[in-house]
């Protein structure tokens, strides 16, 4: 199992212990974590699924690809240049057992 | 047996539901059927009608409860099987091959220029008609089918075609009475159509551009899947950026104070635009199957039922929405269902927004002064699986 904590600015945490292979916003929708909403189901069309990953996971990302890139230039809530992901593309497993993100609070 | 499915209720059926009070105002009735039930066996259209915001939602997320692959399903015969009845992964093999040209990125760089030379040149014709014209049918119908044509790539095809092609499949993907003249329409666009797509391909294969036939012309995709997804996209993307513009424009015309906002601030087209497809999703009701017996939100389906996905009803769920029978631009933002959700998510939804929210709104309200309803010649709203303005005349000056 990975771990994924979700950090509400209310100060509000849900820890999520889920299999690997997971994506963040597949992990959020099927617990009901509130300030994800995932609508595109994970294809990186939406854009409401916007994370900020804690500095201390950056370095085991995989890069932002280029429609992740365009979707995160269309986010509700402001893009941060080094700490913005879109969680359908952050995938927990072998290299990746833990990662703590905040909610924004704006995804629509 | 599950606990669950010992728990379940059988579901209610609702007899006293008629397609022309749904065709007329389908909202009461969906007030009156969500309060008693999320689903209910309507006789009457022939389907459960799924009316909860939350079973519409847990719908949308889990294929592998509720097939889009409908059996005997009206849209195969009126459009041929297009990815919107396809589950993963032949689905997602059909998805791809729209490639990037209904993204963010593609609209800014390519598109906006077009759907602004468009709006110009049908806001022209419709002031040419003069102060008491049609907003929907004088603008918003040839600037929406004129868009469509060009983001396909049917150099070969007039707007006119376009819409006449829409409306005869849609009505075919409606035929409920299999009324055959109906039917024959239908049919000649669905030929129609497949005659323009194979002589613009070897066209497209030489002169390439932006639109989505010429980027099909190097997908692995088979012709059979390329004809049957063009005419979803022409039955998907005509009608309703046509009816959110025309409905969008009637909602503010009658709200004053929130027209004022607008106009104040333009970045609040926007807003407008997602209260609006809340409001009346352009699409009300689309199709999903039930694959094996099921419990959905505490009510018993069996295999094979036939779901009708209201999403113009979960859209107005007051366990959602606040006082959700009202247009408010102002209300506190919450995710509503109008573009579906999961893997058939809109694939033109960006366009949509764009067409509508970003160029054509701002772009009506600053041209035509003191745009208002016509007191004497009322507008006219219809439809509940696709629902809009048949008509709007409008003054200005």
């Amino acid at each position: 199992m990975a771990k994924i904590s979700f950090h509400h600015s209310d100060g509000n945490v849900d820890v999520l212990d889920v299999d690997p292979g997971t994506s963040l916003m597949r992990a959020a929708v099927t617990n009901g974590v509130d300030g994800i909403v995932g609508e595109c189901g994970g294809q990186a069309m939406c854009a409401t699924c916007h994370v900020y990953v804690r500095p201390e996971y950056l370095d085991g990302l995989p890069e932002i690809g280029e429609d992740e890139e365009e979707m995160l230039e269309c986010t509700a809530g402001p893009r941060d240049e080094t700490r913005s992901r879109l969680g359908c593309q952050i995938t927990v497993g072998a290299d990746l057992e833990q990662i703590e993100v905040d909610v924004p609070d704006d995804q629509i | 047996m599950t606990t669950a499915a010992t728990e379940a209720h059988p579901v209610p059926t609702a007899d006293w539901v008629t397609i022309p009070d749904l065709y007329r105002n389908p909202y009461p009735i969906y007030q009156k059927l969500r309060a008693e039930s999320p689903v209910h066996w309507v006789p009457a259209v022939n389907r459960y009608m799924v009316t909860s915001y939350q079973a519409c939602h847990v719908i949308e997320q889990d294929q592998e409860r509720f097939s889009a692959d409908e059996t005997n399903s009206l849209m195969k015969r009126a459009m041929g099987h297009s990815m919107l009845r396809k589950d993963d992964p032949e689905h997602d093999v059909d998805r791809k091959s729209y490639g990037n040209v209904l993204r963010p990125k593609a609209i800014k760089e390519h598109w906006n220029a077009i759907f602004q030379a468009n709006s110009d040149k049908y806001l022209a014709q419709l002031k040419a008609a003069g102060s008491g014209a049609d907003f929907v049918w004088d603008y918003a119908a040839p600037y929406a089918a004129e868009n469509l044509r060009l983001i396909m790539g049917f150099h070969n095809a007039t707007q006119e075609d376009m819409q006449r092609w829409s409306q005869t499949m849609i009505d075919g993907t409606g035929n409920y009475a299999d009324d055959p003249e109906v039917w024959a329409k239908s049919e000649q666009s669905y030929n129609e159509v497949d005659d323009a797509i194979d002589e613009i391909l070897p066209y497209l294969r030489k002169n390439p551009d932006s639109s989505l036939l010429s980027g099909m012309t190097s997908m692995p995709i088979p012709l059979e899947a390329i004809r049957a997804n063009m005419k979803m996209t022409i039955g998907g993307g005509l009608n309703e950026p046509r009816d959110v513009l025309g409905t969008t424009v009637w909602a503010l015309l009658a709200n004053p104070d929130q027209l004022a906002q607008v106009l104040a601030d333009e970045a609040l087209y926007a807003r407008a635009f997602e209260e609006s497809v809340r409001w009346v999703a352009p699409i009300g009701m689309y199709p999903r199957e039930v694959r094996s017996d099921t419990v959905l939100e505490g009510v018993q389906l069996p295999a094979g039922a036939r779901l009708g996905i209201v999403v113009g009803a979960a859209n107005r769920d007051p366990a959602v929405f606040e006082d959700p029978e009202s247009f408010n631009i102002n209300r506190e933002k919450k995710p509503h269902l109008a573009f579906g959700g999961g893997n058939h998510f809109c694939a033109g939804a960006w366009v949509a927004r764009a067409s509508v929210a970003q160029i054509a709104m701002p772009q009506v309200f600053r041209e035509l002064a003191n745009l208002r309803l016509d007191p004497d010649n009322s507008p006219v709203d219809a439809g509940w699986v696709f629902r809009g303005m048949t008509k709007m005349p409008v003054l200005w000056g």
